[in-house]
This record gives structure tokens, C-alpha cells and sequence, in this order.
């Protein structure tokens, strides 16, 4: 009974320190943009160190005495699942957020969340002020967006794309495409969409892994391959292997 | 199953700065552990169980900000503020009352997480259930926060603003009225926040604000930091196992889409801060009514939602405001879809 009732009170603490623990470490390590969006940075570690001054403060102030006024509920003879249930909640949750290496999500979603479906574009005005912009700077996901939106072969000519992202294959033609893709992230992971650039380049599975991060500066043209659904394709002379960048999402 | 409520005596009391040093060791245990955790991602993983725990995680940093700040708030509604506060300024004809707790979120701005544990403390505090779920579910979307996302978003000619709020508005202030009417409102309350209500009124004045409040955190945070988990792991679990795509090809069918993206909101469980930045890439696809029911059912129901207010209200109280909220929802996006 004593093990149970200092488990039901101090759960909360004790989660809240691995939340706060693993929100103040990714955020010292510029970690945070794995899992939100960075117009939350601030918040949530504001709030990350207001709850430690709280977690510390119940920790020094919340004494035995409150047990007088504390409920004692038995729960009969299930009483061991709701205690066996705390403790699985909080080895979970100090595997996942404390044990376990931050991590962004891989082609597995991409499969589940449709590349380049309409979900995951600018707006149609987004894309057309895009035209005539510094396409030095533009992301998979300002590129996407243009080629998703039918810019044209002709625009496309004589345009140099610089991206970096993360290989994922083209399910129309495998063997010789595959996306350099990005996350479009709008709230947190979750709500995380695929974007991608078709490149065409046969054989890639040999020497860029899927999920494996890559930067690539290269032309567009038309899409050499007969089976891929892609119109427009790069066709790098060169790939460069590079690291996952800080923020691997874009926004 | 036979419960038992019980005042129990204290045995003996903790000596002064022993709780505190046990509480730094083991903060600094969970920092070492964290130190000594691998840096580079796991590759032994399956992708799959990867991104689970990926999808997971997110959604526990994001809301959990937003749960100690309703935790915060509770505790200054629930201690620091003088009695009756908050209470004694509201109209005492039910049907006004309500229409103004459904816009406290214009001073409250806190996203449906932060909610629970507010609206835990004002029932605490001698608000009505059906009060309170009028709150609970108009302060998500009648916050200045979401409608200022909302009308960057899809401005106000889309009508979407518009219809948001005032569904929201309708919707919350219907199920406040039909759970005014309800004969017993404190059976659709949890056994344990019933207990939790009862003795709230019980606090020892003699302790200080400060100890109280320490007090109270532990209490709120041990009620709703473990549904919050469970939540994000339902919500990580089904993102790995449902493809979005399925639900993206009902977008151009009136009835289907609404459908569709109410089961999207469900699933998502995005914060009503910002859904509408991310609903706004369905515009293309998706029919406006089933936009708008996206707007107004996810604020009030997901699955992150429904494991936090499992902390306060009953299973079937739960399973009653779900077909609610998703019959009004549906009926408004329906009605939109046809008739605009």
C-alpha cells in the first residue's frame, strides 16, 4: 500500500521530469526541431523551467502531512494492474524520450502520407509569387510546389535547383528514380507531409541508402524513365552524401 | 468492483529538505541518464517502430507545455485568486452563464490540453458539469490565438472563419444545456475527481499558498501527465498504422469528405492553435464544409483529448459527447457542403 500511494502521488512529478529533462536537453542541442515547429521553441522552454521550479518546489514542500487528507482508494484485488500500468507509462516514457536517440521520421510515413499529394503544397498564390524569386534559395519544398503546379517544361529549362534532403524511391519506377524529400511540418511531426524532387538516377539504391541524407545541385529536364509518373526530373552529374541537417523539416 | 474512501492518518511527518534532495538526486539521475543515452539514431529499429516513437514523442512535446500551463492557471484559479473570483462575475441566468464561459477562452487563450486541467479546477471550485464542458470545448476554437491562425489561413470571404466560430460557439453551448438538464450531473464525473472535488473544499488553510500550490501540481500532474502519454502513443500508434492517403482520396464527395477529415482531426489530434496552417493545404482537395467540420471536431474531440478528459468524466459520458459533437459537426459541415 505505501509503494502505491507514493507511486499515484509522485507519478506526476516523475513524468514531468522526463518530459522536462528530455524538452530542456533536446532544446540545448538544437534538437527541438525534430519533433516541433520553432514558434514553440520559446514557449515550451519557458514552460519547461517553470514546471522544474514547481517539480523542485513539490519536492521540498509536499510533505507526508497531506496524506491525512489524502484518498485511499483499494481498487480490490485489480489494485496491482493500475500499479503495474504507472510504472509500464513511466518506463515507456523514459525509454522513448530519454533513452532512445532523437530521431526524425523516415520513408516508412512517406509511404503512409502520400509524397507531393495537394496536402503538402504552397498555395497556388504561394507557388506563383515563388516565379521570379531567388531560386538560389528555394527548398524541396518551394520546388515541389512549382512542379506539382505545372510551371512547364520551358520554365523549368534553364533553372539550377540546390537542395538537400533525404532519399526516398519513386513507387512508379524504383530502379532508377527516387525523391530527394523533405517533411513540411506545420505544428509538430505529426502532422508532418512529404514533399519531394523526382531524380533520375539509375541505379541509386547502390550508392545512396533510403532515408540517407544527400545534397544535390543539378538542371531539370524531361524524365528519361517510361514507367515513372514524374514529368520533370533532376539529373545530377553528382550527388554529394551529407549529414541530416539541424532542422531537418521545412516550414 | 467495491471501492473504499478513506481519510487515513499520517503517520509521520517528512523532515524539512530531505523531499528536496531526494527530488534533485533523482532529477540528476534522470540528467545522467540522459548524458549517457546514444546520440545517433537507432538503426536496430524497424523504420516503423521508429517513426511510432518519433510520432509519439511529438506529440508529448508539443502538448505538454500546454498541459503545465493549465495546470498553472488551474492553480491560480483554484488557490491564488480570492474566492469566488471568476465565479461571482458570472450572470446568474444559466443560459448567459454559459455563453460567457464559452468565451473565457478570450482570456484564457490555452489550446484544448491546457483546458482539461483548467476546467478541472473551475469545477473544483463550484463550476456546473455542463458549464464546464461548455468551456471545455468553446475555449479551443473562441480563443484570439486559433482565430487569428484561422483568418491568416483562409482569411474571412471563405466563410470558414466564420463558420468555425459560430459552430463551435453553437456546439458547445448546446451540450452545456443538455448536460444542464442531466438529473445526477455528478455521475458523469470520474469516482476519483468526485473524491478530489469533495475534498478540495477541505484544504488546510493553514498551509501556505506556495506549499498548497506545490501540492496541487502533484496531484494535477499525476491525473494528467499519464493520459497525455497514453494519448500520444494511441495517437503514434494508429498515424503508423492508417494511411493518410486513404482519407485524402474522399476529398471531392460532400458526405465523404466531411467524413474524411473529421476522422483525420480525430486521428491528427492537432493542436486548435494551428490546424487550420495545416488544413489549409486540404483546401484544394476537400470540400469547405468538410473543412470547417475538421475545424470545429478536432478542437473538441481527438484521441489525445479524449484520454485527458478520461481523467474527469466517465467512459460513457465520453462516448455521449462524442456522437454529439460528431453529429453537430457533420450536420454543419453537411449543411455547408450543400447549401453554400
Amino acid at each position: 500500500m505505501p509503494f502505491r500511494r507514493l507511486l499515484r502521488r509522485w507519478q506526476g512529478a516523475l513524468l514531468s521530469i522526463v518530459g522536462i529533462v528530455a524538452t530542456v536537453w533536446l532544446g540545448v542541442n538544437g534538437q527541438l526541431g525534430l519533433y516541433i515547429h520553432p514558434r514553440y521553441f520559446v514557449f515550451t522552454m519557458v514552460m519547461a523551467l517553470i514546471a522544474a521550479a514547481l517539480v523542485v518546489a513539490a519536492f521540498a514542500l509536499v510533505t507526508a502531512a497531506e496524506d491525512e487528507h489524502e484518498i485511499l482508494d483499494d481498487g480490490g484485488r485489480w489494485a496491482w494492474l493500475w500499479s503495474a500500468g504507472s510504472i509500464l507509462i513511466i518506463v515507456s516514457a523514459t525509454v522513448g524520450l530519454l533513452v532512445l536517440p532523437p530521431a526524425t521520421l523516415t520513408t516508412a510515413t512517406v509511404a503512409k502520407r502520400d509524397l507531393n499529394g495537394s496536402t503538402s503544397d504552397l498555395t497556388q498564390s504561394e507557388a506563383d509569387s515563388l516565379v521570379g524569386g531567388d531560386y538560389s534559395t528555394f527548398t524541396v519544398r518551394d520546388w515541389s510546389s512549382l512542379l506539382r503546379q505545372g510551371a512547364g517544361e520551358d520554365f523549368f529549362a534553364d533553372k539550377t535547383a540546390t537542395v538537400t534532403g533525404f532519399v526516398t524511391p519513386d513507387t512508379s519506377d524504383p530502379e532508377n528514380v527516387f525523391f530527394v524529400a523533405r517533411f513540411v511540418v506545420s505544428c509538430c511531426a505529426v502532422d508532418a507531409q512529404p514533399v519531394g524532387i523526382p531524380v533520375y538516377y539509375p541505379g541509386w539504391q547502390d550508392e545512396y541508402p533510403t532515408d540517407s541524407w544527400v545534397s544535390i545541385e543539378s538542371g531539370f529536364e524531361t524524365n528519361p524513365s517510361i514507367s515513372s509518373e514524374e514529368a520533370i526530373v533532376l539529373v545530377p552529374s553528382t550527388i554529394t552524401p551529407t549529414e541530416q541537417p539541424a532542422q531537418p523539416y521545412v516550414y | 468492483m467495491s471501492r473504499t474512501t478513506a481519510l487515513r492518518p499520517f503517520a509521520a511527518r517528512k523532515r524539512p529538505g530531505r523531499g528536496l534532495i531526494v527530488g534533485l538526486v533523482i532529477i540528476g539521475l534522470v540528467i545522467l541518464l540522459r548524458a549517457f543515452a546514444p546520440e545517433a539514431p537507432a538503426d536496430t529499429l524497424a523504420d516503423t517502430v521508429r517513426d511510432f516513437v518519433t510520432l509519439s514523442i511529438s506529440v508529448v512535446i508539443e502538448s505538454l507545455p500546454f498541459v503545465f500551463l493549465g495546470i498553472v492557471l488551474s492553480i491560480v484559479v483554484q488557490i491564488w485568486l480570492p474566492e469566488g473570483f471568476l465565479l461571482r462575475r458570472l450572470p446568474k441566468n444559466p443560459a448567459a452563464r454559459r455563453v460567457v464561459l464559452s468565451l473565457l477562452g478570450m482570456l484564457l487563450p490555452v489550446c484544448e490540453c491546457g483546458n482539461v486541467p483548467l476546467a478541472r479546477g473551475l469545477i473544483a471550485k463550484g463550476l456546473t458539469v455542463g458549464e464546464s464542458m461548455t468551456f471545455l470545448f468553446a475555449a479551443p476554437i473562441l480563443n484570439p490565438v486559433t482565430i487569428i491562425t484561422t483568418q491568416q489561413a483562409f482569411g474571412w470571404d471563405s466563410g470558414i472563419l466564420v463558420w468555425r466560430i459560430a459552430g463551435g460557439f453553437l456546439i458547445a453551448n448546446l451540450i452545456g444545456y443538455i448536460y444542464s438538464r442531466h438529473p445526477k450531473p455528478e455521475s458523469l464525473l470520474t469516482p476519483r475527481f468526485q473524491d478530489a472535488c469533495a475534498l478540495g473544499d477541505h484544504h488546510d488553510a493553514a498551509d501556505g499558498k506556495i506549499k498548497r500550490s506545490a501540492g496541487l501540481f502533484t496531484k494535477e500532474t499525476s491525473a494528467m501527465l499519464p493520459a497525455l502519454f497514453i494519448g500520444a502513443g494511441l495517437a503514434g500508434l494508429i498515424q503508423t498504422a492508417v494511411s493518410r492517403e486513404v482519407l485524402v482520396t474522399l476529398g471531392s464527395s460532400p458526405v465523404w469528405s466531411v467524413l474524411a477529415l473529421m476522422a483525420l482531426a480525430f486521428v491528427v489530434s492537432i493542436c486548435s492553435n494551428v490546424d487550420a496552417f495545416f488544413i489549409l493545404s486540404f483546401g484544394a482537395t476537400f470540400m469547405p464544409g468538410a473543412i470547417v467540420a475538421f475545424l470545429v471536431f478536432g478542437p473538441m474531440i481527438d484521441i489525445k483529448m479524449l484520454a485527458l478528459l478520461r481523467t474527469t468524466f466517465t467512459a460513457k459520458t465520453l462516448v455521449q459527447l462524442t456522437l454529439i459533437v460528431a453529429l453537430c459537426s457533420a450536420a454543419l459541415g453537411l449543411a455547408i457542403n450543400y447549401a453554400v
